[in-house]
């Protein structure tokens, strides 16, 4: 069988989107060319949370997308989210690696998704007109923020304006000082074009929010118990050569901003940390969602 | 299979007369039911298709032409019209090109444009002593500029049809309408002039004099500023192109309601209501489209197609000669809304392939869906002009050629010449 | 004017005018005037909502976050019950011109399947949304303390009403009769 997996990004070539035909072939290869996934990328299929409910129930196979989306379905799915939870990459993919990872993929399962894997989305930083050192800075700033409470109340944290926008909206936005800033990681800073309207990108790295590789469980359980391992196992291996790929991408993105003038600014990233504590008592609710922050916070 | 489905259950049910929407839901549940997958699907992408933030720009734009509609905006711009060029020979069907030109840019769409100014102009006309086929193709052709002028909801549904394969700007559009808006309106002009010539239409009267020519103007200028707000809105940054559209709502009441004071609680509801209708009819077209659109994606149609395409020729201008023939085949049948969400997916990317910059492929698409509203056997906005002069659609195509001939010379200067759509935008936005 | 925009949304105006408006037309009357009322206040309010959207960026400094999502979803209700209504004023694009070759017989029997169709749609609106909608009931909107599935709510009220509309369209070809819009 030929397996859908959904992808929002335009690239073929996009860390996400290889990752997952690197998965398909090594699952083709295991399953004797049994098992094959066709990448639907561009949004073909619809957006990353129309995807998310066609996993759901069952008329898509699988589905890559940012946690974000997941986290009105799945309250675990918040802890990865959380602001300067992650204080670098090696932590972020360490703990993803290890049993708290585990534990969000499997919570999904109880709202009819797979947890198959976590995919890296780099740290996102704030940019902006002018260069932003300490959270005094932010201040008034309009901030484009994705449509999610958490990300609303995570700049309003910082005493930004958080301005909910659609990501098409935002090059002009930013072009005509409609809003001030916007956040993201790197390679959407360059792809996005958006280093040709604001040129301070100053590294916050508020967040480290990971992607998601998601499958249908109403396809899965369709499956044999050894090709579930085997899917389970291709995914894991498609980890890597997303993680290579996206390193890659990130020095790329990064020579390109630079080259077009962006300038990238050092951040007093204490003086963030120090406001978030009311983003963390408002989304981290459950004694659950505690232990895994706390879990999070203590691995080395 | 999937696919014949598709093509075979949406002809069928569009041939025994369903409304074009209809017709897409069903033959997409149809298809859905051939391929396996849950018919829920179909209800998803039509709820998400009409959830864009952007699409709030399109019930914006229909109300605001709704009020100008009913609210004695269209009398002023023709008395404009007429004071500028009634004089010259063929005078009356000057001064409508203009008059259409002008609330086609304020109103937004070439339907509510040949309703308001062809029931002042084509009566006007014909007791005039002009025949009602020439004053009927004179107004339905000018009303076509409506769709590529500032403002055009069509255009917002355009750049919503290009997410996914390119990010289009609204601005960029708008920006790059303008000069093939004006380049049509002069061609119109020569048209409607060829015409009274040949047939030996009388002058009447004399030039009023610019006195009379700014009074005029004067008059109908808030109507007018519909536009520049818009524009200036965008531009500026102040505002998102669906704000400045709710603005436009607010400034069309104001000048209708205060200023003109034209505007009777009675019509001021009519308008309202109709703009409810009318959005829910452009919704339902854009969400079940967006329906239609997960089909071709998911059966790749657009490659499939671009595929075949290449595979007749690798000249570019074959390709583009291709792409119009092939749109303007759809658009005689389907409406414009219908026209632009179906085709943009599958010839956008083969035309951007071959060297079209997408807002240029934009405006052509445009153009040819309005030459769509002007022909048989779907001709919404022939209707209505035949309609209000009394005529058969017959009888109208008798002085047809000079406007189709300068429609199309249009047509084809916008698709080989990139600089009459991009010169402006190029020039503003970079 | 406004006969003539109609007319280009609508098929060919007939002979023949309801005299006798039974019960059923009387109450289906009802219903598209109060949808067309509940969307003219919808799209009044939407307007509101962006224009409080500008207000709250520019004089509060204090975008508000849910103006954005509260036009969103409203604009669904807009949809439904404007959509509605044109299917009960015939006002949904279509081709007719080629059913006008047929005999008139069987231009009757056509029109009768056509609204037969078009009911048949609006009852898989139903189905298909009252599923997503339970599906989402639990699931919170982003933005407001509304469930996310409440989006797919207008889908079904516009099934309703479709089908209903549709009934009352096929009645009144069976009768010889016209449906007269509620309002215009
Ligand atoms: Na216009
Ligand atoms: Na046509």
């Amino acid at each position: 069988a030929t397996f859908r997996s959904a992808d929002i990004h335009n690239a073929d070539d996009y860390p996400t989107v290889v990752a997952v035909k690197y998965m398909s072939d090594v699952l083709e290869k295991k399953s004797g060319g049994k098992y094959k996934i066709k990448v639907f990328n561009k949004g073909a299929l619809g957006t990353e949370k129309e995807t998310i409910d066609q996993v759901k129930i069952g008329a898509l196979d699988l589905t890559r997308v940012n946690i974000s989306p997941m986290n009105a379905i799945c309250q675990k799915t918040q802890v990865p989210t959380m602001p300067f939870l992650f204080h670098s990459v090696e932590h972020m993919r360490k703990s993803l690696d290890g049993p708290a990872g585990e534990e969000i993929l499997k919570d999904c399962e109880a709202q009819g998704f797979i947890g198959l894997a976590f995919y890296d989305s780099g740290a996102r930083s704030i940019y902006a007109k002018k260069p932003i050192k300490t959270v005094a800075d932010v201040k008034g700033l309009k901030i484009r923020v994705q449509q999610s409470d958490l990300w609303v109340s995570l700049i309003g944290a910082m005493g930004g304006n958080a301005t909910p926008m659609p990501y098409g909206e935002v090059y002009t936005g930013l072009k005509t000082g409609l809003i001030d800033a916007a956040e993201n990681n790197i390679p959407s800073f360059d792809t996005s074009k958006h280093y040709e309207a604001v040129k301070f990108y100053s590294k916050t790295e508020h967040s480290m929010a990971p992607e998601m590789l998601l499958m249908s469980k109403v396809i899965w359980d369709k499956l044999p118990k050894a090709d579930q391992d085997m899917i389970r196992s291709a995914a894991k291996e498609s980890v890597a050569v997303q993680r290579k790929k996206w390193d890659e991408q990130e020095a790329k993105s990064l020579a390109v901003v630079k080259a077009g003038g962006a300038q990238i600014v050092e951040v007093d990233k204490a003086s963030f940390q120090a406001v978030m504590g009311p983003v963390y008592d408002k989304f981290i609710v459950t004694p659950d969602m505690k232990r895994l922050v706390k879990s999070i916070q203590d691995t080395k | 299979m999937e696919l014949t489905v598709l093509a075979l259950s949406f002809t069928l049910l569009l041939i025994i007369g369903v409304p074009v929407a209809f017709s897409i839901g069903l033959a997409s549940v149809a298809t859905i039911l051939a391929a396996g997958l849950p018919v829920a699907v179909v209800f998803q992408k039509m709820v998400g298709g009409m959830q864009i933030f952007s699409f709030l720009a399109i019930p914006f734009f229909v109300f605001a032409g709704e009020l100008m509609l009913y609210g004695g905006i269209a009398e002023r711009i023709v008395r404009f019209a007429n004071s500028l060029v009634g004089h010259v020979r063929g005078g009356l069907g000057m001064s409508n090109v203009i008059g259409c030109t002008l609330f086609g840019g304020v109103a937004g769409s070439p339907l509510a444009d040949v309703s308001a100014i062809g029931s002042v102009m084509i009566p006007l006309m014909k007791k005039e002593g002009y025949d009602a086929d020439y004053a009927v193709n004179v107004t339905t052709h000018a009303a076509l500029v409506g769709a590529i002028m500032p403002t055009s909801h069509n255009m917002i549904i355009f750049t919503l049809a290009t997410s996914g394969i390119a990010s289009v700007s609204v601005l960029s559009l708008i920006l790059a309408g303008l000069v093939p808006a004006i380049l049509l309106t002069l061609c119109n002009l020569g048209a409607a002039y060829y015409v009274a010539v040949k047939r030996g239409y009388p002058t009447r009267g004399a030039f009023p004099g610019w006195g009379e020519v700014m009074r005029a103007f004067g008059a109908s200028l808030p109507g007018l500023l519909v536009v520049v707000i818009i524009l200036v809105g965008i531009l500026s940054g102040a505002f998102t192109a669906t704000e400045s559209a709710s603005i436009a709502v607010a400034w069309a009441l104001f000048i209708t309601a205060v200023v003109y004071r034209t505007m009777s609680w009675k019509n001021f509801m009519t308008a309202c209501a109709k703009a409810c209708k009318t959005t829910g009819v452009v919704l339902l077209l854009i969400g079940i489209s967006n329906a239609f659109g997960y089909f071709m994606a998911l059966y790749e149609v657009p490659q499939l197609t671009g595929e075949l395409m290449k595979s007749i020729s690798s000249e570019p201008w074959v390709i583009f000669f291709m792409i119009n023939v092939l749109l303007f085949i759809l658009g005689t049948f389907l409406d414009m809304a219908a026209t632009i969400l179906i085709c943009t997916p599958i010839f956008m990317p083969i035309a951007m392939q071959f060297g079209m910059d997408p807002v240029q492929f934009g405006i052509v698409m445009l153009i040819n869906c309005a030459l769509g509203l002007n022909t048989p056997p779907v001709g919404s906005v022939q209707f209505v002009g035949c309609a209000i002069g009394g005529i058969s659609v017959g009888q109208v195509m008798r002085s047809i050629l000079p406007f189709y001939s300068a429609l199309g010379i249009c047509l084809l200067l916008v698709t080989y010449v990139p600089a009459f759509s991009m010169w402006l935008p190029n020039l503003i936005t970079k | 004017m406004g006969s003539a925009s109609s007319l280009c949304w609508g098929r060919a105006p007939r002979q023949g005018k309801a005299k006798n408006m039974n019960f059923y037309t009387k109450f289906c009357a009802m219903l598209s005037k109060i949808s067309l009322i509940l969307a003219v206040i919808g799209l009044l309010a939407v307007v509101l909502c962006v224009q409080w959207q500008v207000i709250g960026r520019y004089v509060l400094n204090d975008t508000p976050t849910w103006a954005e999502a509260l036009a969103l979803l409203l604009v669904l209700f807009v949809t439904a019950f404007g959509l509605a209504v044109g299917v009960r004023d015939a006002g949904h694009i279509g081709l007719e011109s080629l059913v006008v070759l047929l005999p008139e017989k069987w231009q009757h029997r056509i029109e009768i399947l056509i609204h037969g169709l078009v009911g048949l749609f609006g009852a898989l609106m139903v189905h298909g949304g009252w599923l997503w909608m339970m599906a989402k009931w639990n699931e919170k909107k982003p933005m407001m303390p509304v469930p996310d599935g409440i989006d797919y709510l207008p889908l079904v009220i516009a099934g309703v009403l479709i089908v209903l509309f549709s009934i009352e369209h096929i009645i009144a070809l069976l009768r010889g009769q016209v449906v007269e819009p509620a309002w215009n």
